[in-house]
C-alpha cells in the first residue's frame, strides 16, 4: 500500500492540478511542489527496511493462458532508484517554475509529475508486464514536454528522434518479453533463473540488451541523446539524464542478469566492448564540445559506459560499485543540467566561447557548479570518485584490459570538466548583458543544494549505500557466475592478451608493409 | 421453434435481426407518412431498435446453436460481433444527429439504410454457409454504396460512392466466383461440407479459396486490395466513414474467422496468401499514413494496417487466437469510433476538423477533446495502459508461438507499430504544440458526441488497465 502511494502520489497530484484553473499559477506551484515533496518524504520511509528485507505486494491481475500480477516491490536495490527519483523529482518540479509561464505551466507540471510516476512504477515493478508498461509509458510525458512545452524547433526535432529511438527499443524489448512468456506462461518471473533453451535465452537477452543500450544510452545507440539532452528544457533533461537513463541499467540488475545468466555470459564480451567504447567516445566527444549541455551529455555517455563495464565485469565489487555509480551519476547529472539551465537563462547562450567569468558576481553559483563538476570528474570525497574508484578496482580483477582503457577516461574527465568549469566561471567576466543579475536566486540555490548534499554524503560515506546492497549484489553475482565460471575465464582470455597480441601483430604487419 | 417448409426456425436466435428489420421499416414508414419528421425522431427510432436488438442478444450469450438448417449460427463468436455492430450503429446515429452532419437531405432513408446495413453485418457474423455469407456481404455493401454518397452534393462524396460501387462490385464478383468453385469442389455450400473438402484439397478448392480470399480482402481493405480506402474514407460523410472503418471490418473479420477456423482449421498452405497480404497491409497501411494531412485518410490507412494486425491473431489457428482477435477488434472499434467522435464533436458533425491543420494547439483551446484524441491515438499505436496495447500483446503472443510465418508477421507488426508511432505521434504533436493567437477553427460542443467519446475513452482505459474485464463479455 505504501509502495502504491509513493508511485501514484505524483500522478494524483497531477490530476488535482488539472482541476486548478489555468490562471491560478501560485496554487499550481504550491500543489505540485507539495506533491513532489510529500512523495520524497514518503519514499524515505523505505529506509527503515532492514538489510535483506523487502516490501512486497502482489495482486493477481490478468489470468488466462498466462498470468500477470500487479507485483510491486522495494528491496535494497530498488530502494536507491526510488530515492533518486523522488529526490530529483522535487528538484525538477521546483526548477520547472522558472521555465514555464502561463498558459503552459499547468501542463508542464502535470507532465513532470506523470513522468515521475512512470519512473517510480518502473523501479518498483516486479512483474515484466508492469515493467514494460512503465517502460513505454514514460515516452509520452517526455515526448510532450519536448514538443509542446519547450517551444524551440530543435527541441521538437529532438522529440522525434527520442520517440522513434526509444520506441524501437521498447518494441524490441516487448518482442523479447513475449517470446519469454510463450515459454514461462507468466509475466511474474521474479528474478529466478528459468529453464530456457540456450538459443532462446540468447535471443531474448539480446532483445533486452538492445532496449537497455538504447535507453541508457550506450555507444552506438546514443545518437538520440545529444540533441535531446541539449534542447530539452533543464528540468526535463535533469529527469531524463538523472533518472530515466538508469532504467536500462535497472532492467539489467533486476531482470536481465538474474533471468538469463548464461546468455549474459555469452554476450558479455560484446557488451564490454560497447561499454568501453561509450567511455572513450563520450569522453573524447565531450572534450571537443563547445556547447555546455552537449558536453555534459557526452560526459554522461562516458560515465554510464563505466557502469556497463562494472556490471559485465561480473565482479562482486564492481557490481556493487555500479549501483553506487548509478545513483551518484543521477545526482551529478541532474545538478549539472539544472545549473547549466540557470546559467543559460542568465547569459542567453550555451556556447562556451561566448561567455565566462561568472564567478566574480555569482560566487554561490560558482561554488555549486564547482562541487558538481568536481564530482563528475571524480574528485575524492565526492560520490563520483567513490563509484569510479570501486568500479575500477572491481573490474580490474576480471577484465584488466577493458579496465585499463576505462582508466584513460579518468584523465579525460578532468580535461573536459575543468574546461567546462573554467570557461564558464573563471577569467574576465564576459556576459552578453553586462549588469544583469548573475547570482542564483534563493529558490534555485535551495533546489540544487539537496542534490549536492547527497553527492557529498555519498562521497564521504559510500558504505551507507553499499552496506545495504550486499545480498542483492551477491545474488546477482552468484547467479551469473553459476555454472559459467569457465565462460568467464574464456571471456577474459578473449578480451585479454589475445586481442592485444593480435592488435600488436596487425600493427607490426602494417609497419612492415610501409 | 416454428417450421417453414420443413426448415425449423429458432426465433430467439433471429430476434435481434428481426427487431432491427422492424425498426428499419418503421423509420421508412414514419418518413413516408410525415415528410417533416425530425432527425431526432428518426434517429431515435434507430437507437431504440439498437437497444431492442441488444436486449434480445443478451439471453443468447454463451449459447451455441444453429438454425435455418444449419445455415445461420449463433455462438460466443457471432455474439460479440453483433455487440460491436450494434454499438457502432448506435454511435453512428449519435454522430449523425449533429447539426452539421450530412445525410443527403433525407434523414429517413439515411437512417433506414444504416439499419439495413447493420443487419447485413449481423447476417455475416452468423453466416454458416456460402450463400448466407454472400447475402450478408451484399446487403451490407449495397446500403453502404448509397450511404457513401450521402454527402451529396459534395463532389468528393459522389466520387467516393462511385469508386466504392465499382471496386466493391468487382470484389463481389471475385467472391461469388470463388464461392462457386468452392461449391464445385465440396459439393455443398455449408462450411461443414467445405471442411471435408479442405482435408484433401483439390486444385479447384485452392483456386476457389484464393478467389474467395481476394473478395474478402477487398472488404477488409487488406493490401493490395485497399486502393479504394483513402478516397472513399475521405469523401464519405464523417459518421459513415467511422461506421465503415468499424462495422465493415468487424463483419468481414467474422466471415474470415469462420472460414479460417471452421473450413481450414489448422495452419495450412491455403492460408499462406493470407499471411502475405497481412504483412503487406501492415507495411502499406503504416507507411502510407505517414504523408496524410487529412485525418479521415490517415485513419483509412490506419484501418488498413489494423486489419493486417488482426490477421496475426489467426497465425496459430488456436482458440487463444480467437480471443486475441475479439479483444483487438473491440479495442479497435472503441478507439476508432472514439476518434471519429472527437472529430465530429469538434466539427459539429462536419468535416472541418478532418484537416490536421485544425488540430494545431488544440490542447490550449480544448484540453479535454485533445486529451481524448491523444488517448485514442495512443491506443491505436499500442501505448501501454490502453486497450490497443493489451491487444497487441495478445497478437504478438500468437505470432511468436506459431512458426516462421507467425514470426514474420510479428516482426511486421512491430515494424508497423514503430512507423505508426510517428504517424499518430504527429497528430498528438500538433495538438500539444503551442501556437500564439492563431485564428482557430470554431469548435462544437454538443452532448451526443461527448457520449460516444466518453464511452470510447472509458472502454479504452478499462480494457487496457483491467483486460480481465473482457472475459465477462466472453463468458
Amino acid at each position: 500500500m505504501l509502495i502504491d502511494t509513493v508511485i501514484f502520489l505524483p500522478l494524483a497530484t497531477a490530476l488535482v492540478l488539472m482541476l486548478v484553473p489555468r490562471r491560478a499559477t501560485a496554487a499550481q506551484k504550491g500543489i505540485a511542489f507539495g506533491g513532489a515533496l510529500a512523495t520524497f518524504f514518503l519514499s524515505l520511509t523505505f529506509l527503515t527496511l532492514g538489510v535483506g528485507t523487502a516490501a512486497d505486494q502482489s495482486v493477481p491481475w490478468i489470468s488466462g493462458t498466462w498470468v500477470a500480477a500487479y507485483h510491486v516491490r522495494v528491496d535494497a536495490l530498488r530502494l536507491f532508484f526510488v530515492l533518486l527519483t523522488t529526490l530529483v523529482g522535487v528538484a525538477c518540479v521546483w526548477a520547472a517554475f522558472s521555465y514555464a509561464q502561463q498558459p503552459r505551466l499547468r501542463g508542464y507540471l502535470c507532465l513532470i509529475l506523470a513522468f515521475e510516476t512512470t519512473l517510480l512504477g518502473l523501479f518498483t515493478a516486479a512483474d515484466l508486464l508492469l515493467f514494460y508498461i512503465y517502460w513505454d509509458l514514460m515516452l509520452i510525458p517526455v515526448f510532450l514536454l519536448l514538443t509542446g512545452f519547450s517551444g524551440t524547433q530543435a527541441a521538437r526535432r529532438a522529440a522525434w528522434s527520442y520517440l522513434i529511438y526509444n520506441g524501437a527499443g521498447g518494441l524490441v524489448l516487448l518482442l523479447g518479453i513475449i517470446a519469454l512468456v510463450t515459454q514461462t506462461h507468466t509475466f511474474e518471473v521474479g528474478g529466478s533463473a528459468l529453464n530456457l533453451s540456450p538459443q532462446l535465452e540468447w535471443w531474448i537477452f539480446a532483445a533486452f540488451a538492445i532496449a537497455f543500450l538504447i535507453k541508457t544510452p550506450a555507444f552506438p545507440f546514443h545518437s538520440w541523446m545529444p540533441p535531446t539532452y541539449t534542447h530539452a528544457p533543464p528540468p526535463v533533461v535533469a529527469m531524463v539524464s538523472g533518472v530515466q537513463s538508469k532504467a536500462g541499467l535497472f532492467g539489467l540488475l533486476a531482470f536481465a542478469l538474474p533471468l538469463f545468466p548464461h546468455a549474459a555470459q555469452t554476450w558479455a564480451p560484446l557488451l564490454l566492448v560497447l561499454g568501453v567504447a561509450s567511455i572513450l567516445y563520450g569522453a573524447l566527444a565531450a572534450m571537443g564540445e563547445q556547447d555546455a549541455k552537449t558536453l555534459v551529455a557526452f560526459s554522461s555517455l562516458s560515465h554510464l559506459g563505466l557502469v556497463w563495464l562494472a556490471l559485465f565485469a561480473f565482479d562482486i565489487t564492481s557490481i556493487s560499485a555500479g549501483i553506487l555509480m548509478i545513483v551518484s551519476h543521477g545526482l551529478i547529472a541532474a545538478a549539472l543540467f539544472l545549473l547549466l539551465g540557470f546559467i543559460e537563462e542568465r547569459v542567453g547562450t550555451r556556447d562556451l566561447a561566448r561567455f565566462g567569468g561568472m564567478s566574480h558576481r555569482a560566487p554561490r553559483l560558482a561554488v555549486m557548479m564547482l562541487i558538481a563538476a568536481m564530482a563528475a570528474l571524480g574528485l575524492p570525497g565526492l560520490s563520483g570518485f567513490a563509484g569510479e574508484f570501486l568500479i575500477l578496482i572491481g573490474s580490474w580483477q576480471t577484465q584488466p584490459l577493458a579496465t585499463s582503457f576505462a582508466l584513460i577516461s579518468v584523465v579525460l574527465a578532468c580535461v573536459y570538466m575543468l574546461k567546462l568549469f573554467q570557461s564558464t566561471m573563471y577569467g574576465p567576466e564576459r556576459v552578453p548583458h553586462p549588469g544583469a543579475a548573475l547570482e542564483l536566486r534563493a529558490r534555485e540555490a535551495w533546489l540544487v543544494a539537496p542534490l549536492l548534499a547527497a553527492i557529498v554524503f555519498l562521497g564521504v560515506w559510500p558504505g551507507w549505500l553499499n552496506d545495504r546492497t550486499p545480498n542483492v549484489v551477491a545474488r546477482i553475482h552468484s547467479r551469473v557466475n553459476v555454472a559459467a565460471d569457465l565462460q568467464v575465464r574464456l571471456a577474459r582470455i578473449h578480451l585479454g592478451p589475445n586481442v592485444v597480441a593480435r592488435i600488436y601483430s596487425r600493427a607490426h604487419d602494417v609497419g612492415h608493409e610501409l | 421453434m416454428t417450421s417453414v417448409a420443413g426448415v425449423s426456425i429458432s426465433w430467439p436466435v433471429l430476434a435481434p435481426i428481426v427487431i432491427l428489420t422492424v425498426g428499419g421499416l418503421l423509420i421508412m414508414i414514419v418518413d413516408l407518412l410525415s415528410r417533416s419528421a425530425s432527425k431526432a425522431l428518426l434517429y431515435g427510432i434507430g437507437i431504440l431498435s439498437c437497444i431492442g436488438a441488444f436486449v434480445m442478444l443478451l439471453p443468447l450469450q454463451g449459447q451455441s446453436t444453429t438454425t435455418l438448417a444449419g445455415a445461420f449460427a449463433s455462438d460466443r463468436f457471432s455474439w460479440l460481433f453483433d455487440i460491436v455492430l450494434l454499438l457502432t450503429l448506435a454511435i453512428t446515429f449519435l454522430l449523425s444527429s449533429l447539426p452539421k452532419a450530412e445525410d443527403g437531405g433525407s434523414p429517413g432513408s439515411y437512417a433506414a439504410l444504416l439499419v439495413f446495413c447493420t443487419i447485413g453485418g449481423m447476417v455475416m457474423a452468423g453466416a454458416n454457409n456460402l450463400i448466407i455469407i454472400f447475402l450478408g456481404i451484399e446487403q451490407l455493401s449495397l446500403a453502404l454504396y448509397v450511404l457513401a454518397g450521402t454527402g451529396f452534393p459534395r463532389e468528393a462524396s459522389q466520387e467516393a460512392a462511385l469508386k466504392y460501387v465499382l471496386l466493391g462490385s468487382l470484389a463481389s464478383g471475385f467472391l461469388i466466383f470463388g464461392s462457386a468453385l468452392l461449391y464445385g469442389s465440396a459439393g455443398g455450400v455449408g462450411l461443414a461440407a467445405l471442411r471435408t473438402a479442405a482435408v484433401n484439397p483439390s486444385g479447384l478448392f485452392f483456386i476457389g479459396f484464393a478467389l474467395f480470399l481476394v473478395g474478402l480482402a477487398f472488404k477488409l481493405a487488406l493490401a493490395p486490395f485497399h486502393t479504394w480506402v483513402p478516397d472513399v474514407y475521405e469523401g464519405s460523410p464523417l459518421a459513415i466513414t467511422g461506421y465503415m472503418a468499424v462495422a465493415v471490418k468487424a463483419a468481414a473479420f467474422a466471415v474470415l474467422a469462420r472460414i479460417v477456423y471452421v473450413v481450414v482449421g489448422h495452419d495450412s498452405v491455403a492460408l499462406v496468401p493470407l499471411w502475405t497480404i497481412a504483412i503487406l497491409s501492415m507495411l502499406v497501411g503504416n507507411l502510407g499514413a505517414i504523408r496524410q494531412r487529412n485525418l479521415k485518410r490517415l485513419l483509412g490507412y490506419s484501418s488498413i494496417a489494423q486489419a493486417g494486425y488482426l490477421v496475426v491473431a489467426f497465425a496459430g489457428v488456436s482458440r487463444d487466437g480467437l480471443n486475441a482477435l475479439l479483444f483487438y477488434l473491440v479495442a479497435y472499434a472503441l478507439t476508432t469510433l472514439g476518434a471519429f467522435a472527437v472529430m465530429a464533436l469538434l466539427g459539429d458533425g462536419s468535416d472541418s476538423y478532418a484537416n490536421l491543420e485544425a488540430y494545431r494547439g488544440l490542447h490550449f483551446r480544448r484540453p479535454w477533446p485533445a486529451a481524448a484524441m491523444a488517448l485514442f491515438f495512443f491506443s491505436l499505436a499500442g501505448i501501454p495502459a490502453t486497450a490497443g496495447f493489451y491487444g497487441k500483446i495478445l497478437l504478438l503472443e500468437q505470432g511468436l508461438s506459431a512458426g516462421p510465418w507467425g514470426f514474420a508477421m510479428a516482426i511486421a507488426l512491430v515494424f508497423g507499430t514503430l512507423v505508426s508511432f510517428y504517424v499518430y505521434g504527429k497528430v498528438v504533436w500538433d495538438m500539444y504544440s503551442y501556437v500564439e493567437d492563431e485564428a482557430a477553427q470554431p469548435t462544437g460542443n454538443s452532448l451526443a458526441p461527448w457520449v460516444a467519446v466518453a464511452a470510447g475513452a472509458l472502454g479504452t482505459i478499462m480494457f487496457g488497465v483491467l483486460p480481465q474485464a473482457f472475459h465477462i463479455l466472453q463468458m
